[in-house]
């Protein structure tokens, strides 16, 4: 039996609920408003831990604002990539399963370091003014322990793309590796393409910041003058690495994949080339040019994550595996319950969005 | 077809998944049933002018956004990757089917974080009434959250219509879903009044903490006492297989016992707390009764797993996640019947190339191998291990290879409370060696290369 035919056999028995490309678009956008959050996490905990440490009243002040956003950006990450790990899942579980069993301990230890940084970040965000040293290092932790968390989740990642490895792994020197201890494959360029975007959408996150508190008397003008400015720079050096970065991933990418051609990749490539020639010109004025480019960020990441999409179809597709002819037992009623009920969730959700936004802003009476 | 087998040391992989999903069951249960208790303080808080209450309702949110959001969703997320790497074929079993029932829950608990973060951040910020609207949004998308995963938790427990029809709404709308429901919905309230006292001994003395040590009691008390109804329900509508393990296994009625128990001494200490005695929340107790109520959890989760042996999704697939019987609605057909007929090497792709024909020089590796597809999920394979394969057949006595095989022969069928062996008579020789070479101090002759590979 060669890989090709394994790959077909391991597909799951029940075959898939609706046609494949409906999940393949679900997961390419949840995956998007994943990693956005968990950008927001890294960058926020980051710049936080940074600005602690650097002291002086506004970095301590900006370094407590970004700690509580790294709490609710957590909260965020973790719940929307439930979203993305259940539909690769669903179209592809041979690849998702096989990469996690071989590392199996490392997918528990994935567990714990997300937990320990979740929790040493908080610790981090409400004790740090009693005893800013010693409460800083939690803030440090807390930094490696996610991104650790997120090394792991990178290398999974990537060890399932490689199938033509698999069976070596697992039946190493005649005999059968049932120990779930290594961690196969890693690629920085890789890890590195999604982890600097953490800096530039703090960055454009402070823009933003500046620009939604403006309007209330009762904030020093000053303050946010500084995190504007602040914000602009992290975003522009953030995005300068991050191009680099990525045309170094891209090198290391099989030159056989053909990727080089893929009209994805380069539009990608130019939505990033726009961040960059947008920040730049948001130097002079970080406030006017937020939303715009907290917009084409947005579309930037969502580029991103087509991209990796499509890098992946590349990936498998050596091995012939193709998700559009995952066999399908099309449910109609339980497809129906799902986008009735998340068309609901988004008019749900707007009323507590609307509330919390008008509160900022001071349009809202208190109490 | 299997996946890459794991192993884990000394307890089993499946002891991983229950110890994550027994954690879980806490802080999930507090965040689905800890609103309402939130929403009912709240609004005699405002009525009452009771500024001490509104400070303890900000602390108890803080706690859910703590301990739900940070362990609760973390756990919940770590059932699904516990069971990857233990049980993928099952998980992926349960997604393929429930995968829109899944997302339809994730839709909700967006709402949820939404909804907890406004919550706590607009604490006397906005007006009471917009508050907790806000809190009551969150109560009940969180109780849904729960409307939904109970469709699947019971679908894995009796599957009903589904058999013959592989609909989704006939494996949700199964047999037990409305027992468990109930069940789950009182439990929720109960485990959010045991954290409510928990929160109280924080509290400095006075009639507010009499209060709120009095609610939680009432609140645990009557949920308790409902919870045990729906649970002799959902008792009755258990499959008579159930029932049998629930009787006929010496480990099942332990844990049934202890579930039982601590219900009992839980509804005691609820009891106990409608005095309003302040003692009786002093943060070591009331952490104590949680480790406690954590211990009864554990025990009816455990039963809970037990009385679906040997099957991971009745009918269907077995708790070694191989495919049990045919599935005519879905067009599956079981992998057991083509194993025992085919051979399990030769269709299966995870077995080094040079083990896919037994011969003289493999099959002791080969049965290793078939042992570990066959039996590792629930058993280890170390002699002091938990559920420990070489120990239990030492205690059945049947310690030759010659009779290992005859029982390995009989499962399935003459045994039904374990699956049925997965390969064929030759592969069944060479596991029935395997498991006989790790047996300690066997005093029987090993037996021969030959009647392994030709049954002579």
């Amino acid at each position: 039996m060669d890989i090709n035919t394994a790959l077909q056999a391991l597909r799951d028995p029940f075959g898939v609920p609706f046609f494949p490309w409906v999940f393949q678009l679900l997961m390419v956008l949840t995956f998007a408003l994943h990693i956005i959050s968990v950008n927001l996490a890294v960058g926020g905990i980051a710049v936080s831990v940074y600005e602690h440490f650097k002291g002086g009243e506004y970095n301590r002040k900006l370094s407590q604002m970004l700690a509580k956003v790294a709490t609710i950006s957590l909260s965020s990450a973790i719940v929307l990539g439930v979203a993305p790990l259940l539909f690769v899942q669903v179209i592809y579980d041979p690849f998702w399963y096989v990469s996690n069993s071989l590392s199996a301990w490392w997918a528990i230890a994935f567990l714990l370091f997300i937990t320990l940084g979740f929790l040493a970040h908080y610790v981090f965000y409400l004790k740090r003014h009693k005893n800013p040293a010693g409460y800083g290092l939690f803030g440090l932790s807390g930094l490696v322990f996610v991104l650790a968390a997120g090394v792991v989740m990178s290398a999974l990642s990537v060890q399932a793309l490689v199938p033509g490895a698999w069976l070596d792994w697992y039946s190493a020197n005649g005999s059968l590796v049932t120990t779930g201890t290594t961690l196969y494959k890693f690629e920085l360029g890789r890890f590195l393409h999604f982890i600097v975007p953490s800096f530039i959408n703090i960055g454009i996150f402070m823009m933003l910041y500046a620009w939604y508190f403006r309007p209330r008397a009762d904030i020093d003008g000053a303050w946010l003058d500084w995190v504007g400015r602040a914000g602009v720079k992290v975003a522009k050096i953030a995005t300068m690495i991050e191009i680099v970065i990525g045309f170094w991933w891209l090198v290391m990418i099989p030159a056989d994949l053909g990727f080089l051609h893929n009209h994805w990749l380069w539009l990608g490539s130019l939505l990033g080339l726009l961040l960059m020639v947008g920040l730049m010109k948001a130097e002079k004025d970080p406030e006017r040019f937020a939303v715009p480019m907290a917009l084409l960020s947005f579309i930037a990441v969502f580029g991103m994550s087509a991209a990796r999409e499509v890098l992946r179809m590349v990936y498998v597709g050596a091995f012939k595996y193709s998700i559009y002819d995952y066999p399908v037992n099309v449910d109609w009623g339980s497809t129906a319950l799902f986008l009735g009920t998340f068309v609901m969730g988004l008019i749900v959700m707007a009323y507590p969005l609307i509330v919390v936004f008008k509160l900022g802003r001071g349009r809202l009476s208190e109490s | 077809m299997l996946y890459p087998i794991f192993e884990f040391p000394g307890v089993g992989g499946g002891m991983i998944i229950a110890a994550i999903a027994t954690f879980h069951i806490l802080p999930c249960h507090l965040a689905t049933g800890g609103f309402w208790m939130a929403w009912y303080l709240e609004r005699r808080g405002h009525a009452t002018h009771d500024q001490e209450l509104l400070d303890y309702i900000k602390r108890f949110a803080l706690l859910i956004l703590i301990f739900c959001f940070v362990t609760g969703s973390i756990t919940g997320a770590g059932i699904w990757f516990a069971s990857t790497i233990i049980s993928p074929r099952a998980i992926s079993g349960l997604i393929h089917n429930y995968v829109w029932g899944w997302a339809t829950e994730w839709v909700f608990f967006l709402i949820e974080v939404v909804t907890i973060y406004t919550y706590y951040y607009t604490f006397g910020k906005v007006k009471p009434k917009t508050h907790m609207r806000i809190g009551l949004i969150y109560a009940w998308s969180a109780w849904i959250s729960m409307v939904i995963i109970t469709g699947i938790l019971a679908f894995m427990m009796t599957p009903g219509k589904w058999l013959e029809t592989g609909g989704f709404f006939d494996g949700f709308f199964n047999p037990t879903y409305w027992p468990q429901l109930f069940y789950r919905t009182m439990m929720m309230l109960a485990i959010s009044g045991m954290f409510a006292a928990l929160l109280a001994g924080f509290m400095k003395s006075g009639p507010t903490k009499t209060y709120v040590i009095k609610t939680a009691g009432r609140w645990g008390l009557i949920s308790l006492s409902l919870g045990a109804l729906f649970a002799v329900w959902y008792y009755f509508k258990l499959p008579a297989n159930a029932h049998e393990t629930l009787s006929g296994v010496p480990y099942d009625q332990i844990m049934f016992k202890i579930s039982l128990g601590i219900g009992a001494v839980m509804a005691l200490y609820f009891a106990l707390l409608l005095t309003g005695r302040e003692i009786l929340v002093k943060p070591v107790l009331a952490l104590l009764m949680i480790v406690v109520m954590f211990v009864g959890i554990g025990g009816g989760e455990s039963v809970r797993e037990y009385s679906r042996r040997p099957y991971l999704i009745p009918g269907v697939m077995y708790s070694n996640q191989i495919v049990a019987h045919d599935l005519e609605a879905k067009g599956i057909k079981s992998e057991v019947t083509r194993y025992q007929e085919e051979g399990f090497l030769q269709n299966n792709y995870f077995v080094p190339p040079e083990w896919r024909r037994i011969d003289e020089k493999n099959y002791m590796q080969a049965g290793m191998l078939l042992t570990k597809a066959n039996c590792v999920i629930c058993h280890t394979m170390e002699v002091n291990g938990r559920s420990s394969l070489p120990g239990l057949v030492t205690e059945m006595g049947s310690t030759s290879a010659s009779e290992l095989n005859d029982f390995l022969e009989t499962m399935g069928e003459d045994y039904n409370f374990m699956p049925a062996f997965s390969g064929n008579p030759q592969e069944r020789r060479a596991a029935a060696a395997f498991i006989a070479s790790i047996v300690p101090d066997n005093e029987n002759e090993p037996p021969t290369a030959e009647w392994v590979v030709n049954g002579e």
